[in-house]
């Protein structure tokens, strides 16, 4: 007795519910398609050195060089999921000598596993830049991606001779875009 | 099937994740009211909440996006759906998810030479995750930096806990005058687990700069608390997660303690204005704390070559990770449990007079059919409190049934309506009550939804 009246009470309620209620399909499987594909920029490499760094009591040093450590692909996940880069280097000088820089990537081996290398003239009072865009993907980012330090040498080539009080700089900026792929 | 599965996890609901119980609160023909203002105008010689089934509600809520907007099984693919639901939520909207079930509970009166006062009693057992839309870290997980240069992104959008806790309380109200009911509630607080990661702060960019081609500088004051989980880590551990609920819930856990108040106030008869303040309490985590940190400040210039002395810096993974350290720290914590106000006005009319009138009796709820009110709710959030504005009406419609339908406003909804049952079958109470009942078109719709449900045995005065 008081069950029936207790349906007759809540039945409709519910049935309304139920009836009027309706759910479209759902697929939650599709978050096992996610795929992430952000593009970061960050700094790749930057020096500037003074002309006076190129003499050394009096005398002209016409080679200079340095190989810091790279340890970015230290990471695995990030060199599974590195997938593109591209590297803009721009080297700009404001003293009267060119220059050649090479910049020599080398893996763990000290075997080369990349290469670049630009000359830049001598200054003559206008904007003096040299710009480069490099792109790496499939076997050569694999390569590249071996890289444990990164050489740079710069070379003086001939020309009117510097002083410890000669003005200028040589400047490097260079970036890299890395396309990331996580799925 | 799917639809019944849904609708049933939805319907185990109530209170969403504002916690508001809008359609319960001052709703005193069903004992649960009690437990949000212990000052609740209800009478009664004794109640015995069926256990385990007498308070069952959960709510699943998004204020951003839906089930449907993400998970659609309409060709779109999944990651333009998630895309579009990032690009369209605010640091702002959240996601929750708050359950609750009532082990037991129960009341008995204490007659007085003036006036009755009345024990309730009871422990349940809580769920409760919030979460903010980390949206910046999602950005640049989604995008990157390339397109954003100049944007600081905010790490302080990562705000989000979840912790599950039972709940034993010990509630008392009396009547100090007819026209005034005060009532408190102590509540021991007994924690399950706790994750917690709400007071971060910190800020990453890249910007141009003439030196290297960017700026680019991180700064972060990130930190999670956890509580009872740690042990899981441990891989020397055998797991037995039902008996380590069962012992913490039993005040074996990280305790706390608590307290609600309110009052009902007639300034007239046919006028009623309530207030109470629920769950002002705090947790003091001591077991099985590990908090994980991820604080400092680092500035990436790229591989430096030093052509004078061969001293160059070019680590920067190495500078990273010695700049901003992952460090693991063993200290207690204390968090704060959401404290939650409601308050109300209501004006009752159409008058009844029922041949057996015990008009000496004050209640209301006898003499008159139908009522109106506003009431208000505002709870603590780990950033601006939540509020939410309710307009509702309250009829009885037979001598077994009360009826209450609301109208809510808030952040998520401003088309939130709710209707709750109550009836009684002699001292059989069951009650039901719902809320965003137009989001029933299409529950993978909904922002909310929230249920309540519950089966008590009531002993009232009869007029004797």
């Amino acid at each position: 007795m008081k069950i029936s009246a207790f349906y007759k009470v809540f039945s409709p309620f519910i049935v309304l519910l139920l009836f009027f209620s309706c759910a479209s399909d759902l697929d939650y499987d599709q978050a096992n398609d996610i795929k992430l594909e952000p593009v970061f920029i960050a700094n790749l490499a930057y020096f500037d050195v003074p002309a006076h760094e190129f003499v050394t009591g009096g005398v002209e040093q016409n080679v200079i060089f340095d190989a810091p450590t790279v340890d970015v692909f230290n990471d695995s996940f990030f060199r599974k999921s590195l997938k593109k880069v591209e590297f803009f280097l721009e080297m700009e000088n404001t003293i009267t000598r060119a220059y050649v820089l090479d910049i020599v990537f080398l893996d763990r081996d000290n075997q080369v596993v990349h290469n670049t290398n630009f000359t830049v003239p001598a200054y003559l009072g206008t904007e003096n830049k040299v710009t480069r865009t490099e792109i790496f993907e499939n076997t050569q980012l694999a390569l590249l991606k071996r890289t444990v330090r990164i050489a740079f040498t710069l070379k003086m080539l001939p020309g009117a001779p510097l002083t410890e009080y000669s003005s200028g700089n040589l400047k490097l900026r260079s970036g890299v875009t890395a396309y990331i792929v996580v799925e | 099937m799917r639809k019944l599965i849904f609708i049933t996890v939805l319907f185990l609901a109530n209170n969403c994740f504002s916690q508001n119980k809008q359609i319960l609160y001052n709703f005193t023909s069903v004992p649960q009211s009690l437990m949000t203002n212990p000052g609740a105008d209800f009478k009664y010689n004794w109640y015995a909440g069926v256990p385990l089934l007498s308070g069952i509600s959960a709510n699943v809520g998004s204020s951003g996006f839906s089930a449907y907007d993400l998970f659609a099984d309409n060709g779109v693919d999944f990651n333009v759906k998630l895309r579009n639901a990032v690009f369209s939520t605010t640091r702002k909207d959240k996601v929750a998810i708050n359950e609750q079930i009532e082990i037991f509970n129960g009341g008995f009166k204490i007659a007085g030479e003036q006036n009755d006062s009345y024990i309730s009693f009871g422990m349940y057992q809580e769920f409760d995750m919030l979460s903010y839309v980390p949206k910046d870290i999602a950005i640049l997980a989604l995008d990157g930096n390339r397109n954003y240069l100049g944007k600081v992104f905010n790490l302080g959008d990562l705000s989000a806990k979840a912790e599950m806790l039972s709940v034993f309380h010990l509630g008392f109200h009396k009547n100090i005058t007819e026209k005034f009911i005060v009532g408190v509630r102590g509540k021991i607080y007994s924690g399950i687990y706790n994750a917690n990661s709400t007071n971060n702060s910190g800020y990453i960019y890249t910007i141009s700069s003439e030196t290297g081609v960017y700026e680019q500088m991180i700064y972060s004051q990130l930190q999670l608390n956890t509580s009872g989980i740690a042990q899981y880590d441990d891989q020397d551990y055998e797991p037995n997660v039902a008996k380590d609920i069962t012992k913490r819930a039993l005040l074996g856990g990280n305790l706390g303690l608590g307290f609600d108040a309110g009052f009902t106030y007639y300034p007239k008869k046919n006028i009623q204005v309530t207030a109470s303040i629920i769950d002002v309490g705090f947790i003091k985590h001591s077991k099985e704390v590990e908090s994980l940190t991820f604080k400092g400040t680092y500035k990436y210039e790229g591989v430096i070559p030093n052509f004078s002395s061969g001293n160059s810096a070019g680590g920067g993974y190495q500078e990273f990770k010695e700049a901003i350290p992952l460090d693991t720290l063993y200290a207690d914590y204390t968090t704060w449990r959401p404290a939650k106000f409601n308050t109300s006005v209501q004006y009752s009319f159409d008058e009844e007079r029922p041949e057996d009138c015990n008009c000496l009796n004050y209640d209301p709820e006898t003499t008159y059919k139908s009522a109106v009110g506003a009431q208000l709710f505002v709870m603590s959030t780990p950033r601006t409190p939540l509020v939410a504005f309710t307009t509702y009406y309250r009829r009885k419609i037979f001598k077994a049934l009360q009826m209450k339908a609301t109208y809510t406003l808030d952040s998520y909804s401003y088309k939130n309506i709710g209707l709750g049952l109550s009836s009684h079958f002699g001292p059989v109470n069951f009650y039901v009550l719902a809320d965003n009942l137009l989001e029933y078109s299409d529950v993978t719709k909904a922002n909310s939804l929230s249920f309540q449900l519950g089966l008590n045995v009531i002993f009232k005065n009869t007029k004797k």
